[in-house]
């Protein structure tokens, strides 16, 4: 299923972020040395670090990609209180000799007064919007109003969630029936009882951002949260990483009179719910279509959820793995993939059975210069995989380990929905 | 043990005790210090001057030092600071240059003791000696520091720096003679009491001012600096050159550092401007605070730990005129809310994943090996200076969990989207093809569907006829009847628990458990056990020809190897060919000795004659009485809206396309465009540009229509000339020659111009390519070195 190519980071401290552009060839991390790196993919598929650079003075909590039609563009979040928009310079510099790009800071937001704990920008049909969310509990909502220039960006809106902020998502739905909608989240960990997650919409009679729905059903510490990519559909799907991964749907009601121009109404329905991690879920990302949910929580795993036909989500896959560079400066690395036996408790398994899936666990060989130290592969559970398979040719060629391992038939678990 | 000893010994016996409190000051506070006992905290500010006792609850007003009628600025502190051997002796830092020092065991109420005005300035700062009762220093504004004996009147020293301001002054702890001064220039000097002309020892130690400086307190010689440059730094003295061995980045330029008592490597920091929060750093973990107060509403201008062996309790002062104790246990803690995980899918359905390795290593499920093996190299390269601690990793294990081509990638939807066939042929050769192209990947769902709509909609009523009763006849290739079953069935509304969805949402991407328990049903379902090769063969005999037999091309296709996995990928269709086909039944083997049957073949069992029989009868009035095709229309568009909603959308705008008008008017203007630009973006995303432009350009939609007609704006030069070309077309008004000659073939280009735009040359796309496979100027022989990107 997933080969893991493990990158030497060398970040001084925690990776906060990741980020895949637009296009996924480039990605962002950021960390809390204070520093954002670019990665470029190559042709051969490894990834490049092409630039890195000190962003604040503070950890970097997040990094964000803009449309590609706005050019190379990076938002920044951070402790230090600011946000901060960065652009790539192509050309002239001498700094291409080394592999280096260069990125240049257009602006720095400095309106909040505590911690910048999240930056997204706005879907694309919106123009060059930007919103962040502050740990005083303020969402703003900057606008470029000439998208050619990114160094002059107006506060269009503030909105006060009463409650620190961990993170926000705007609903990516181009509908001209869905209004802007932007969803929040929220860590605070005092116990009371107010919504840690709340939805705002726009309204266009107002011109502002007002509450639509919070989800009252969320009251622990909420650390990522997610729109699903809206492909046409007529419902938004969002996930809320918490104690546990929650899955919503939120379809909007018809609005009775559309000229009374008020917010729309949902129905919300929790259409799945794992503590799977046993522990806080810290984040979650959605794949392109919207069809499969990826997890990670303090238990160091990624956990992928996805549905069947019947909208019953199921774990169809577990991720467990570091890379830890061999030697600091190459991003050759030994992978260590030890994969658990995707066990899917679920709820509403329709006959029963629950589905079962393996990794392959690494037989990471020693070889240097194999950045593919090991496969993760869908395979029968580990007993039989130790009746040693060869890790060097599996490595190599890779194409059906289990030829060589499996000479038995397989007792997987029937399930006839299509997971 | 011994740490712990000397704890209790200098407490006195008894921990400290208090909560986190505050009590108003009547104006703000420029300094605070406390005395020996921890039982009295003095503030001192331009109109205050009180000492306060730290009770239990709350602190308490002891004494307030601004005494006499007429109001002086010797009063009005810059700086106080209480002597740590004598509880009665305190020493100010008057804003107007005189250094005051107060004896608290006076009878009067005026306590005040000596007056040295000696200062020309402000004095920044002064400081006791550690152990030395009578020794003074003092460091001013004017650049000097003067040290004084309290027995005399008059200093007994004076130490020029030759540079700006003086910050700060510390006597050392280590060391009886040594203090340490900062400068506003970016200076560290280092003194010898006993030497008054000139300083043992200078270095640059920030950019800007340095506001203050803290000796470590477990006499290591460690110096701590901060500076406007918002940085704080760890410098060891105790090597001929100061070196810095830890550099802190926050976020404020820092007005005051104090190391933390009985934690080596702890740090409180406050800030001068903006920040008003009070920060404890560990240095070695120079990014992130270990714990942060967050009380203050104002800068906070004096910050003290409040018993010289007690790392938990810390008093501030501040401009809001509050004065706190705070508790180690109430602070906030940014490193625990900090996000230690990052995680993002890309587009080809690659996973970025970052975590801290702490996470992933203290794993206990780990596969031992993979431990063993790894920990050496996991240790080795952790071997830089900050480790030699036992503190907690803080670094990020980033690896990016790659899928593999046959899995969860996103292959599907681009070789789908680039062979599509949207337009240009009949509409039955366009499902065909599509269908074609579907099961080819696989994705037989969608096949199955595109087939469905040719037989709905193709006016060639022999073609749908002869393939229904050709499928029927074999009942191998039930895949259409099946649909048209379910369509059928199903009433508009389009239940989610319905057949149609059950068959549709086996599509895409991951198929693999699916087919496996397909394969189980159909092998419980017969009982015979031969060859596993033998059913394929079989069939493949009998349909050779047959292209639509979807079901059967997944026999075909697995090479022997793959038979345990690359399961068939349908279970439904076989189950109405078993029953067809009650002869096919023999050959089919039962290869599974799965212990998961009896639930599914109860199912399969009972459900297979009651559909079958439908399922007939539906066909036959299919196409006998040759309904309408608008007839279909509502399932269709169930369908479009269907596959819409499982994030297909590639399937919506494809059928949308092809079957054009005939669907059109069932889906509402504002869905459509929704599907169109949401596929539209996909499609970019995978810089699929040329489909993307053919999709604008299919669709029906106005305002897809325009996207690729809005702000294209092509500036062209003559070729000939050189100039821009004013009006349209093809002609030059200035030089009345056509500007777009190839100037490789000179025949007028139509269709792909490339030209240079340094001298507005070009051609032919591929007349130009291979011109410049052999030459790098240009093909009109201008001379000109062509650049094309």
């Amino acid at each position: 299923m997933f080969v893991a190519r493990s990158i030497a980071a060398d970040h001084r401290d925690l990776i906060h972020d990741v980020s895949f552009d637009f296009h996924g060839r480039r990605m962002a991390t950021c960390s809390s040395d204070q520093s954002v790196k670019v990665w470029d993919k190559s042709e051969n598929g490894d990834w490049h670090c092409t630039a890195s650079w000190k962003t604040h003075s503070g950890s970097v909590w997040r990094v964000t990609w803009a449309h590609p039609e706005f050019g190379q563009v990076l938002a920044s979040c951070s402790f230090d209180r600011t946000a901060a928009v960065w652009e790539e310079i192509v050309g002239e510099s001498n700094d291409k000799l080394r592999g280096q790009s260069h990125w240049v800071k257009r602006t720095t937001l400095v309106d909040s007064r505590t911690s910048v704990t999240d930056v997204k920008f706005a879907p694309k049909h919106m123009g060059l919007m930007l919103a962040t969310c502050s740990a005083d509990g303020v969402v703003r909502i900057y606008e470029a109003p000439d998208v050619m220039n990114l160094s002059q960006w107006s506060l269009q809106h503030e909105i006060s969630c009463k409650l620190s902020c961990s993170c926000i998502s705007w609903n990516p739905s181009s509908s001209r029936a869905h209004s802007p909608m932007i969803a929040v989240g929220s860590d605070d960990n005092s116990p009371n009882i107010l919504a840690k997650v709340q939805i705002y919409e726009y309204n266009e009679n107002t011109r502002k951002y007002a509450k639509a729905e919070a989800l009252m059903t969320v009251s622990d510490p909420v650390h990522d949260i997610a729109f699903a990519p809206n492909l046409g559909r007529s419902f938004h799907i969002l996930a809320v990483a918490t104690k546990d991964v929650r899955i919503f749907t939120l379809k909007p009601l018809r609005k009775e009179l559309t000229s009374s121009g008020g917010l729309t109404k949902f129905e919300i329905h929790i259409v799945a719910q794992f503590d799977n991690h046993n522990s806080q879920v810290w984040r979650v990302s959605w794949n392109i279509t919207g069809t499969v949910l990826a997890s990670s929580g303090d238990d160091g795993c990624v956990r992928l959820w996805k549905a069947n036909y019947m909208d019953n989500w199921k774990c169809t896959g577990i991720l467990k793995g570091n890379g830890s560079p061999v030697n600091g400066s190459s991003q050759q690395g030994i992978f260590n993939a030890s994969l658990g036996s995707a066990n899917t408790s679920l709820q509403n398994s329709l006959n029963g059975s629950s589905a079962s899936r393996y990794f392959f666990p690494p037989l990471d060989s020693p070889r240097a210069g194999s950045r593919w130290s090991s496969h993760a592969q869908l395979l029968p559970p580990p007993p039989l995989i130790e009746q040693s398979c060869d890790a060097g040719t599996a490595n190599l060629q890779y194409p059906h380990p289990r030829r060589r391992c499996v000479s038995r038939p397989l007792n997987l678990l029937p399930e006839n929905e299509g997971v | 043990m011994e740490k712990m000893a000397r704890v209790t010994t200098a407490l006195g016996g008894n921990a400290l005790t208090g909560r986190t409190m505050f009590c108003h000051l009547d104006a703000p506070a420029n300094a605070i210090s406390v005395c020996r006992d921890a039982a009295q905290v003095v503030v001192a500010g331009r109109n205050i001057f009180k000492i306060y006792s730290i009770e239990e609850e709350q602190f308490v007003e002891k004494l307030n030092l601004r005494v006499g009628r007429k109001p002086s600025l010797n009063f009005s502190c810059a700086d106080v600071v209480w002597h740590q051997m004598d509880e009665n002796l305190l020493a100010t830092a008057a804003t107007n240059g005189v250094v005051v020092t107060w004896n608290l065991g006076k009878p009067s109420r005026n306590k005040q003791d000596q007056l040295f005005t000696e200062h020309k300035r402000t004095v920044n700062k002064v400081c006791f000696h550690p152990t030395e009762v009578y020794m003074l220093l003092s460091g001013s504004q004017d650049g000097y520091m003067k040290c004084f004996d309290l027995r005399k009147k008059d200093s007994v020293s004076t130490f020029s720096g030759q540079s700006e301001s003086v910050r700060d002054v510390q006597f050392s702890i280590r060391d009886y003679f040594t203090f340490a001064a900062t400068f506003e220039n970016g200076n560290v000097q280092l003194w010898d009491i006993r030497r008054p002309d000139r300083y043992e020892r200078m270095f640059t130690a920030h950019n800007g001012p340095v506001f203050c400086c803290d000796w470590h307190p477990e006499d290591r010689g460690w110096l701590a600096t901060g500076g406007r440059d918002k940085m704080v730094k760890v410098w060891d003295m105790n090597t001929t050159r100061a070196k810095e061995i830890y550099c802190v980045q926050t976020i404020a330029s820092v007005a005051r550092v104090k190391w933390r008592p009985e934690c080596k490597h702890h740090i409180a920091t406050c800030s001068m401007m903006v920040d008003h929060n009070i920060y404890v750093w560990d240095v070695r973990r120079p990014f992130i605070p270990s714990a942060m107060f967050e009380e203050h509403k104002d800068v906070t201008t004096g910050i003290v730990w409040r018993h010289l062996h007690d790392p938990y309790f810390l008093l501030s002062g501040s401009k809001d005129s509050t004065l706190y104790q705070h508790i180690f246990k109430d602070a906030s803690q940014p490193i625990d809310r900090a996000n230690p995980e990052g995680l993002c899918y890309s587009l080809y359905g690659d996973l970025a994943f970052a975590a801290k390795e702490s996470l992933i290593s203290s794993d206990s499920n780990r596969k031992p090996y993979i431990g063993d093996r790894r920990h050496p190299i996991f240790f080795k390269r952790k071997l830089d200076p900050t480790e030699q601690f036992e503190y907690i990793s803080s670094s990020s294990a980033l690896s990016v969990f790659e899928t593999d081509v046959e899995s969860g990638s996103m292959d599907w939807f681009v070789h789908t989207a680039k062979q599509y066939a949207l337009a240009g042929r009949p509409l039955a050769e366009l499902c065909d093809h599509n269908a074609k192209v579907a099961k080819g990947l696989d994705r037989n769902q969608v096949a199955q569907t595109w087939t469905m709509l040719r037989i709905i909609y193709s006016s060639l009523g022999t073609v749908s006829s002869t393939n229904l009763n050709h499928s029927m006849g074999k009942g191998s290739t039930a895949l259409p009847l099946m649909n048209s079953f379910n369509l059928k069935d199903i009433p508009a509304g389009l239940g989610s628990e319905s057949r149609l969805d059950r068959s549709k949402g086996e599509s895409r991407t991951e198929n693999i458990l699916m087919d496996s328990s397909s394969t189980l049903i159909n092998n419980e379902d017969n009982e015979e056990t031969e060859g596993s090769d033998v059913p394929a063969d079989y069939l493949l005999g009998d349909v050779e020809a047959d292209e639509d037999d979807l079901y059967m091309m997944d026999h075909e296709n697995p090479h022997a190897e793959e038979q345990e996995y690359s399961l068939p990928q349908e279970a439904f269709p076989l189950r109405h060919e078993i029953v067809d086909n009650p002869s096919a039944l023999d050959h089919l083997q039962d290869k599974a000795d799965s212990p998961h049957v009896s639930g599914n073949e109860a199912e399969t069992v009972s459900l297979t004659p009651v559909e079958s029989f439908s399922l007939i009868s539906i066909s036959h009035s299919l196409y006998e009485n040759r309904l309408p095709s608008d007839f279909f229309n509502p399932i269709v568009r169930d369908t479009l809206l269907f596959y819409a909603e499982q994030g297909d959308v590639q399937m919506a705008v494809s059928v949308l396309i092809v079957l054009g008008e005939r669907i059109r008017k069932e889906i509402d203007e504002q869905t459509q465009e929704h599907w169109y630009t949401s596929y539209i973006d996909l499609l970019q995303r995978f810089q699929l540009w040329n489909i993307s432009n053919e999709v604008i350009k299919l669709s029906t939609c106005r305002a897809i229509n325009c996207l690729n007609q809005a702000s294209t704006t092509l500036h062209v030069n003559c070729s000939n000339c050189k100039r821009p070309m004013s009006n349209r077309g093809w002609i030059c008004d200035r030089c009345r020659q056509c500007a777009s000659m190839c100037a490789v073939c000179h025949h007028v280009v139509k269709g792909l111009f490339v030209w240079c735009q340094g001298c507005s040359h070009g051609g032919h796309l591929q007349h130009i390519m291979k011109w410049l496979e052999t030459s790098s100027h240009c093909p009109a022989g201008c001379g000109h070195l062509c650049e094309y990107t």
